[in-house]
């Protein structure tokens, strides 16, 4: 049984009616906490993002709802994706031309052209030093996905692009940080252009998800929805399955947000909003709630195209029974607690079996964490015995395991 | 050690006893700079100088800080959807 359309839609025009706001509230001038100058949101973010939101979610305009706001927010956002303020950035800095077009490039898209700015931008685009600014792989990506958006067919060096990228070797997932998994989502995302015209990728698809799948055990376990919004967009942007944790994955960030009213990340605080009235309070609200609310969006916008939608229930043909008990015995000693949790403990014994790989997951990269390296043999000896080690994260452990291993022969231990 | 190996514990001792570094000045830059650089999207490094990097400022990420109680931030949901 799948997840139902029709609450995929809901959750989508949420986003949208979001984005109206965020258009409203933040696209003229930008978020400045004036008790925390750090926090601060610049106009060009949220212009842009909003526009990437748009175009993620034509790919389910067919539903009328999602269309009239596609429609309404992308009236709002032409002024601002075109301002003066834009147009003048296009003269002075070449080399971000795309970036500042971002917003104007996804609009023309949509059937929202401007031929001035066009003519502009592709002025910027031919100077000395439109390609003065180094970029790493990813967001060389993200230019040549701009750039097939702007000339309708991808450029001849994507293909190797891609290739440079962290799409063609596995992430790190022992030491690796947050960045690095922002760098896999974002290069998913301009990879496949939310499936509008896809590129074959450099490696196969089980070998990428499932270096996914150890990342988002990260992130629901670290309860970082934003982050994990958007790794679980590389299940329905690369194929059709949905695997037991990507399922699961699902399933966890809807009930958040269905108890929280939207999916909440830590830059909303409690504290700060009850000291914030009238429109300074809506503005902290909406600049704090609004990025973590589009990844849902563009997530259900993903789910909803044909043969894309997760299950109801956690694919359970492979779990292996008493599995997820024998892990959690283990993860368990330790007090940490998430949301996923809750959520794992309403699933019925072969769901909860089926997500053993997933548990596998969460307690090495806890006992990473905690450098607790006994605890970690111990995980992998458990794992063994139960067939979840023939994964990136358990493999990439072992190796870490074995050059700490070397280094009582090279420094003497104290 | 060979005899041509260089002590750089040494090297640095002199450099800092000419004083040629000024280390307030560089605490009062780093305090100017430091939260428009935490949040700004590129470059992930601030440098000064020349192509040679002698400061590093690093961002420390968001570390222990939880997602608030869902519960408490329902009644912003509703602010939210207006």
């Amino acid at each position: 049984m799948l997840w139902d359309n029709e609450d995929l839609e809901r959750r989508l025009c949420h986003a949208l009616d979001i984005a109206k706001r965020a258009v409203e509230q933040l696209a003229a001038t930008g978020y400045t906490d004036p008790e925390a100058n750090q926090d601060r949101i610049r106009p060009e973010k949220v212009i842009s993002e909003t526009a990437v939101l748009l175009v993620a979610a034509s790919t389910a305009a067919s539903r009328d709802g999602v269309k009239a706001r596609i429609q309404h927010v992308a009236c709002l956002l032409m002024p601002h994706a075109r301002s003066q303020r834009i147009l003048l950035a296009l003269c002075l800095e070449p080399a971000l031309a795309l970036d500042y077009a971002t917003a104007h490039i996804c609009l023309a898209r949509l059937g929202y052209p401007d031929a001035a700015f066009d003519a502009l931008l592709r002025q910027a685009l031919q100077s000395q030093a439109h390609r003065g600014r180094e970029r790493v792989p990813h967001r060389m990506l993200e230019q040549h996905w701009l750039m097939h958006a702007l000339s309708g067919s991808w450029n001849s060096r994507t293909s190797a692009v891609m290739r440079s990228s962290v799409l063609n070797c596995p992430m790190d997932l022992v030491g690796g940080s947050r960045d690095d998994v922002y760098a896999f989502t974002h290069a998913i995302m301009y990879a496949t252009d939310f499936n509008i015209h896809p590129r074959r990728l450099p490696r196969p698809r089980a070998a990428i998800l499932a270096e996914a799948e150890a990342a988002l055990a990260r992130c629901l376990d670290e309860q970082d929805y934003d982050l994990g919004g958007e790794v679980l967009l590389a299940w329905p942007l690369t194929g059709v399955s949905w695997s037991p944790p990507s399922a699961f994955g699902f399933r966890v960030l809807a009930r958040v947000e269905d108890q929280a009213g939207f999916l909440p990340a830590p830059s909303t605080r409690i504290e700060r909003l009850t000291q914030l009235h009238g429109g300074d309070r809506s503005n902290y609200l909406v600049a704090t709630a609004y990025h973590t609310i589009y990844v849902m969006g563009l997530l259900c916008a993903a789910a909803l195209q044909p043969g894309r939608t997760p299950p109801c229930n956690i694919p359970s043909r492979f779990a292996v029974p008493g599995s997820a008990g024998r892990l959690l015995e283990i993860l368990d000693a330790d007090g940490h607690t998430a949301h996923w949790r809750e959520q794992f403990d309403q699933l019925r014994l072969p769901e909860r079996d089926a997500l053993a790989g997933f548990l596998m997951n969460v307690g090495l990269r806890r006992a990473i964490t905690r450098r607790d390296f006994d605890g970690v043999a111990r995980l992998l000896r458990t794992g063994h015995g139960l067939g979840l080690t023939g994964t990136p994260a358990a493999s990439q452990t072992a190796e870490m395991l074995n050059r700490l291993a070397r280094l009582p022969n090279i420094v003497p231990v104290q | 050690m060979s005899a041509k190996a260089v002590n750089h514990q040494e090297i640095v001792q002199n450099l800092l006893s000419t004083k040629a570094v000024d280390f307030a000045a560089i605490g009062k830059a780093v305090a100017e700079m430091g939260p428009s650089i935490a949040v700004a999207d590129e470059p992930w490094e601030g440098f000064c100088g020349t192509m040679r990097t002698f400061i590093h400022i690093y961002r420390v990420p968001t570390v222990g800080t939880p997602v608030e109680n869902l519960n408490a931030l329902s009644a912003g949901a509703r602010e939210l959807a207006g």
